[in-house]
């Protein structure tokens, strides 16, 4: 039975649903992240519109969508143009593997973990054409950054997939989720281990605080963005907001168990999951001050990735000894 | 409508492939290589080789084109326009990659092709990770020992002389 026109229907919704959830996932991420860092910072956060300020991201929504697109006149128009996309649709794409429940998930790849793993390294692509198009110093510095930043710790990130993906033995997302099923893998050390390397790996990946010298707005403005206005620095914070979720939702599935709970529905315990990861990122990131460019290049190659080689060395042998 | 998503795939790859080497500003010639880069993966997902296609980003965009980018934005003025594309080698260049087409486009014109006679190809991790480290262990160990020497290298030419 193949009925081609519903299926490519069933994709279409399927894709509007994704592109809904990116949205507001990162309209309500940006209003938690307000609200975390004043309940950090002793005080209020957004208050006047609608209670408690939710209705603050909608007016912030509206302003940006009104706002006029102004581009430098020095500017490279082509990369200046396509650079935002770059960044935002790797992004959408990498939500077509998430399991956001047993049933919950557009499209189980055989090969998701690595899907997701690489559709986000395109952003790099973006991040650069932000720089150099923008015909700015301080975008190109913080371009730089940001790409040099997001290759190295690319290293320890995916090293620290492998442990689970050598304990499962799978690369699907819903295949991973099943094997933890008798027990979450976190309980062993090694897991645990890959766990914080995967943590703290990530929080660079997306270039927060700890790891934020790409954006360091008290020395580059706000780095690779600092030319965009309207709805093109929507596109590039949208996607910074997609892109938080996404690691979460990837350290969630691997070393959390993903939907697996007590009772159901299951995405409840998903999104629970992964909101409560956010939330630990987000604490970080308005406790810890930032660290210097040349420290946070050490850490990666010097201290992390030689972790996560020997945790894998570690749970090869661990493996092969129980047989 | 398979064919028609190959042909558009198709194109793409050869627009983006002609583009990148035609276009005079070379950062645009980088991004129109990652169209091509990034089609080619397309390719194989369309041809069920799912690994292969995430392999192709993981490695040549993600890895491959930003260290291009990087070597573009390092190196002084090459950003800029008013160099020359060509050098003095343009028309023994030319007569090479010419003549290299013809005979490549006659092989594939007229050439036996061997077909897939039954099923998909191999997608299973666990063949191919078997077969990386037994029937082709020996090119493996190979590109092992040339990304050391690379990798030895780089030390040695960005080593700072005391």
């Amino acid at each position: 039975m193949n009925y081609p026109l519903i299926d490519l229907v069933f994709l279409v919704v399927k894709g509007v649903y994704i592109l809904a959830f990116f949205a507001v996932n990162a309209m309500f991420l940006i209003w938690l992240e307000r609200k975390v860092s004043a309940k950090v910072q002793n005080r209020l956060g957004p208050m006047v519109v609608g209670p408690h300020g939710s209705l603050q991201l909608i007016a912030d929504t509206v302003k940006l969508l009104l706002k006029e697109n102004i581009v430098p006149s020095s500017a490279d128009r082509f990369v200046w143009w396509l650079a935002p996309f770059f960044v935002a649709v790797p992004t959408i794409a990498a939500f077509l593997c998430v399991p956001f429940s047993n049933v919950w998930i557009v499209r189980d790849l055989n090969v998701g973990v690595l899907f997701i793993c690489s559709i986000t390294s395109v952003c790099v692509l973006g991040v650069f054409m932000a720089g150099w198009g923008s015909n700015n110093k301080y975008s190109l510095l913080g371009g730089m950054r940001a790409a040099a930043q997001i290759i190295s710790y690319e290293v320890p990130l995916l090293l620290s997939v492998l442990v689970i993906i050598m304990e499962a033995g799978t690369l699907s997302m819903q295949g991973i989720v099943h094997a933890q099923e008798a027990g979450l893998f976190l309980l062993k050390p090694n897991v645990m281990v890959a766990f914080l390397v995967y943590l703290i790996s990530a929080t660079a990946e997306v270039n927060r605080v700890p790891f934020d010298i790409p954006e360091a707005e008290s020395e580059l403005v706000s780095g690779y963005h600092t030319e965009y206005s309207g709805m093109k620095f929507a596109m590039f914070f949208l996607a910074e907001y997609a892109n938080l979720f996404i690691i979460s939702a990837v350290a969630a599935t691997l070393f959390l168990g993903g939907w697996i709970g007590f009772f159901r529905p299951s995405a409840v315990w998903f999104l629970l999951k992964v909101y409560g990861i956010i939330s630990f990122l987000m604490w970080v990131r308005w406790t810890l001050p930032r660290v210097r460019m040349d420290q946070m290049m050490a850490f990666a190659w010097k201290i992390l990735t030689p972790i996560a080689l020997v945790n894998i060395l570690v749970t090869g042998l661990l493996l092969v000894l129980k047989g | 409508m398979n064919e028609a998503v190959f042909y558009i795939i198709a194109f793409l790859v050869g627009a983006g492939a002609l583009l990148s080497v035609t276009v005079r500003d070379i950062f645009h010639g980088a991004i129109w290589l990652a169209l091509t880069l990034i089609s080619i993966a397309f390719l194989y997902f369309y041809l069920d080789a799912g690994f292969l296609g995430v392999i192709q980003i993981l490695v040549y965009v993600g890895g491959i084109m930003a260290l291009f980018v990087f070597a573009i934005m390092l190196t002084a003025k090459i950003g800029d326009r008013s160099i020359s594309q060509v050098n003095r080698q343009f028309w023994p260049g030319l007569l090479i990659a010419a003549t290299l087409f013809v005979v490549l486009g006659k092989v594939v014109m007229d050439g036996p092709w061997m077909r897939l006679q039954a099923g998909s190809p191999v997608t299973d991790l666990k063949t191919i990770g078997t077969s990386l480290v037994t029937s082709y262990v020996v090119p493996f160990e190979f590109i092992s020992l040339l990304l050391l020497a690379a990798l030895v290298g780089a030390v040695v030419i960005g080593k700072v002389k005391k």
